[in-house]
């Protein structure tokens, strides 16, 4: 563990100086992801426009939503893009063995290998968007709020990460797992939403089977509607560990039926 | 020291139906086929000898190094390196410090970066100081004559270039045991000849125990003394090179294309040779010859000399020759072979219908 610390700076530095060969590319990543968020933020304000009462959720709340959810998954789309590569053709191919082949941690070796600095993009216009509507959501941002806000995020980081992990991981047994992993990491979008005036069944899924209700929306609704912020956190941290040991099971039973590609 | 103990590699293989009913009935049915890559492979290698691991497409060669690399987990079987297991998670990183694997398809060089960069991340990885390091690159640089494209990004690197920096990559960390599976794969006949060279320079060098697969007995002559010949998962043959030579004779087949007819008996009389046949009228000749007995090149002079040649080919006995030559020895005619084929295929079918009938639970 203390030697692959010490390499990933390594890593990123040599990601970053293989994108800088790609410079105009780079900047049209991070500008295109950033307009992205934007015109999704745009689309939010229309339907608030149009929706006569969502309860306490006003357009300001709903950005700070918005901007918020972008924070942790802008920081694990820098950190672990390379993920979906594994579920769309890495180990269709017989990427992974090279990694296999050196005294390291092969996953350490298999994510680290892409630092993915177009996220920034998105990370930015998440912090911004915060820093806008904060203040104006009416929400009253106790010290003890805001850490419990941070710890969230924080655990959302490895909530996206373990979901990507776990899903990937599926590509050892099954082929086309690319397009599953997109469906089920795209219902986080949902999480922009009042989730709770969605219909039972829908938040049900949002909460307890895929949980990205729990760690992106439920910490923003206790600060809103005044709960007690700490119950987010709990139940992030539980989201966070049981995604995250499940994803890490799933790769260690995946990497021993590896079965690289013939030649 | 490398040891294999009855070694095995079985890969699963769903059976697929046909059409999109097939497909579905695919998906919720646990029928498949066993397909046995490596079937019992035992053999030990000495450190500081070289291997030549031969057989033709689809033996289980690259299976077998990939077991040995730590890629894959054999079904069955052991395999043990200085007394450890490649692919097991707690031996595992032991094991690697100590091997250098190069895939003639595949490489570790980080694509958009200078070399440098790479050897650089790799010098981390393995732990080596920074002076041996320095040493050592230097000495591959110069063995493999890689100074000229040592600052180039490898996407602009040829074939013959990335082959001989995958190399240099392999053998950065000063590994006991170097793993190459193909390495001249794609490469023309100088540019493999070079690297056969440089290859046989950074053995006798370093003393690196080598095993090297290949379907083309070409390559090995100048690196290897011993070779293990693999058909069908299994080994057919343990021994020296120059054995499987004196067996079966290093053969060539010279084919001309003349422009008048040639009389094969012409040349049976003037040279020792296996067998003359004429097609085409005569103007096709096709002259197999023993290459310790007769030169290829004396022949070749002879027919330029008397006969107007249109075109030459000059072409060794390939692997499958030799290995449908060990079957005969062994007993089996070439239909014998084929008839063998057949009753695997059956055995084969034998298992989908077991498999349909057991509904063998669980995919792993």
């Amino acid at each position: 563990m203390k030697k692959e610390l010490k390499l990933y700076p390594k890593y990123v530095s040599m990601s970053l100086r293989s994108s800088l060969s790609y410079k105009a590319d780079s900047i049209i990543m991070i500008i295109s992801f950033a307009v992205t968020e934007v015109i999704s933020l745009a689309t939010i304000y229309l339907i608030v426009g149009t929706v006569p009462s969502l309860g306490f959720w006003t357009f300001e709340s709903l950005a700070f939503l918005f901007g918020f959810i972008l924070i942790p998954k802008s920081i694990d789309h820098i950190f672990t893009d390379e993920l979906w590569s594994l579920a769309y053709w890495a180990i269709r191919r017989g990427q992974l063995d090279v990694y296999l082949t050196r005294p390291i941690n092969p996953l350490f070796q298999f994510v680290a290998k892409t630092f993915k600095f177009d996220g920034c993009g998105e990370l930015i216009v998440g912090i911004v968007v915060c820093s806008i509507f904060g203040p104006q959501t009416g929400i009253a941002f106790t010290a003890s709020g805001v850490i419990g806000l941070i710890i969230c995020a924080f655990l959302g980081i490895f909530v996206f990460m373990g979901i990507k992990l776990l899903f990937a991981s599926l590509a050892f047994w099954f082929q086309n797992v690319g397009i599953f992993l997109n469906t089920i990491y795209n219902l986080s979008n949902y999480a922009k939403y009042p989730i709770r005036h969605m219909g039972k069944a829908f938040a049900a899924i949002l909460f307890y089977v895929v949980p990205f209700g729990l760690f992106l929306y439920y910490p923003i609704e206790c600060l809103i509607s005044g709960s007690n912020i700490w119950w987010a956190v709990l139940w992030s941290s539980i989201a966070a560990v049981v995604i995250m040991t499940l994803a890490l099971f799933t790769w260690h039973r995946g990497i021993r039926r590896y079965e690289s590609t013939g030649n | 020291m490398i040891e294999l103990k009855n070694v095995e590699k079985h890969f699963k293989k769903p059976i697929r139906g046909k059409g999109v009913f097939g497909m579905l009935k695919t998906l919720f049915s646990n029928k498949h086929t066993v397909v046995k890559a490596v079937d019992g492979v035992s053999f030990t290698v000495e450190d500081g000898e070289a291997v030549g691991y031969i057989g033709a497409n689809g033996a289980g060669k690259s299976t077998t190094i990939k077991m040995m690399s730590g890629i894959l987990t054999p079904t069955n079987g052991e395999i043990l390196i200085d007394g450890l297991h490649p692919y097991k998670s707690k031996e595992r990183n032991a094991v690697l410090k100590t091997i250098g694997v190069v895939f003639g398809q595949k490489t570790q060089l980080w694509y958009d970066l200078p070399l440098t960069e790479t050897y650089d991340l790799l010098r981390y990885i393995y732990d080596v100081s920074e002076s041996d390091y320095k040493r050592r690159l230097g000495e591959l640089v110069e063995l493999l004559d890689m100074k000229s494209f040592l600052d180039a990004p490898v996407r602009t690197l040829s074939l013959g270039q990335r082959m001989r920096a995958d190399l240099a990559a392999a053998m950065l960390h000063n590994p006991k045991t170097l793993f190459l599976d193909e390495p001249t794969i794609g490469l023309d006949v100088l540019v493999k000849r070079n690297l056969i060279e440089a290859i046989n320079a950074i053995r006798n060098e370093y003393n690196t125990t080598l095993i090297l697969t290949t379907h083309a007995m070409s390559d090995i002559e100048l690196l290897c003394k011993r070779v293990i010949i693999l058909d069908a998962g299994k080994v057919l043959y343990d021994g020296t090179l120059d054995e499987v030579k004196h067996m079966f004779g290093d053969k060539r087949d010279i084919t001309v294309i003349t422009k008048s007819p040639l009389d094969p008996a012409l040349v049976e009389s003037k040279f020792t040779v296996d067998r003359v046949t004429g097609e085409n009228d005569g103007l096709l000749t096709t002259i197999t010859i023993d290459a310790s007995k007769i030169h290829a090149g004396e022949i070749l002079n002879y027919l330029l000399t008397e006969f107007e040649v249109d075109d030459v080919k000059i072409a060794e006995t390939g692997i499958e020759k030799v290995v449908e030559k060990i079957y005969e020895k062994n007993g089996l005619t070439i239909d014998g072979v084929k008839a063998e084929g057949e009753s695997a295929a059956e055995a084969k079918d034998n298992e989908r219908e077991t498999g349909e009938a057991k509904d063998s639970g669980g995919q792993d």
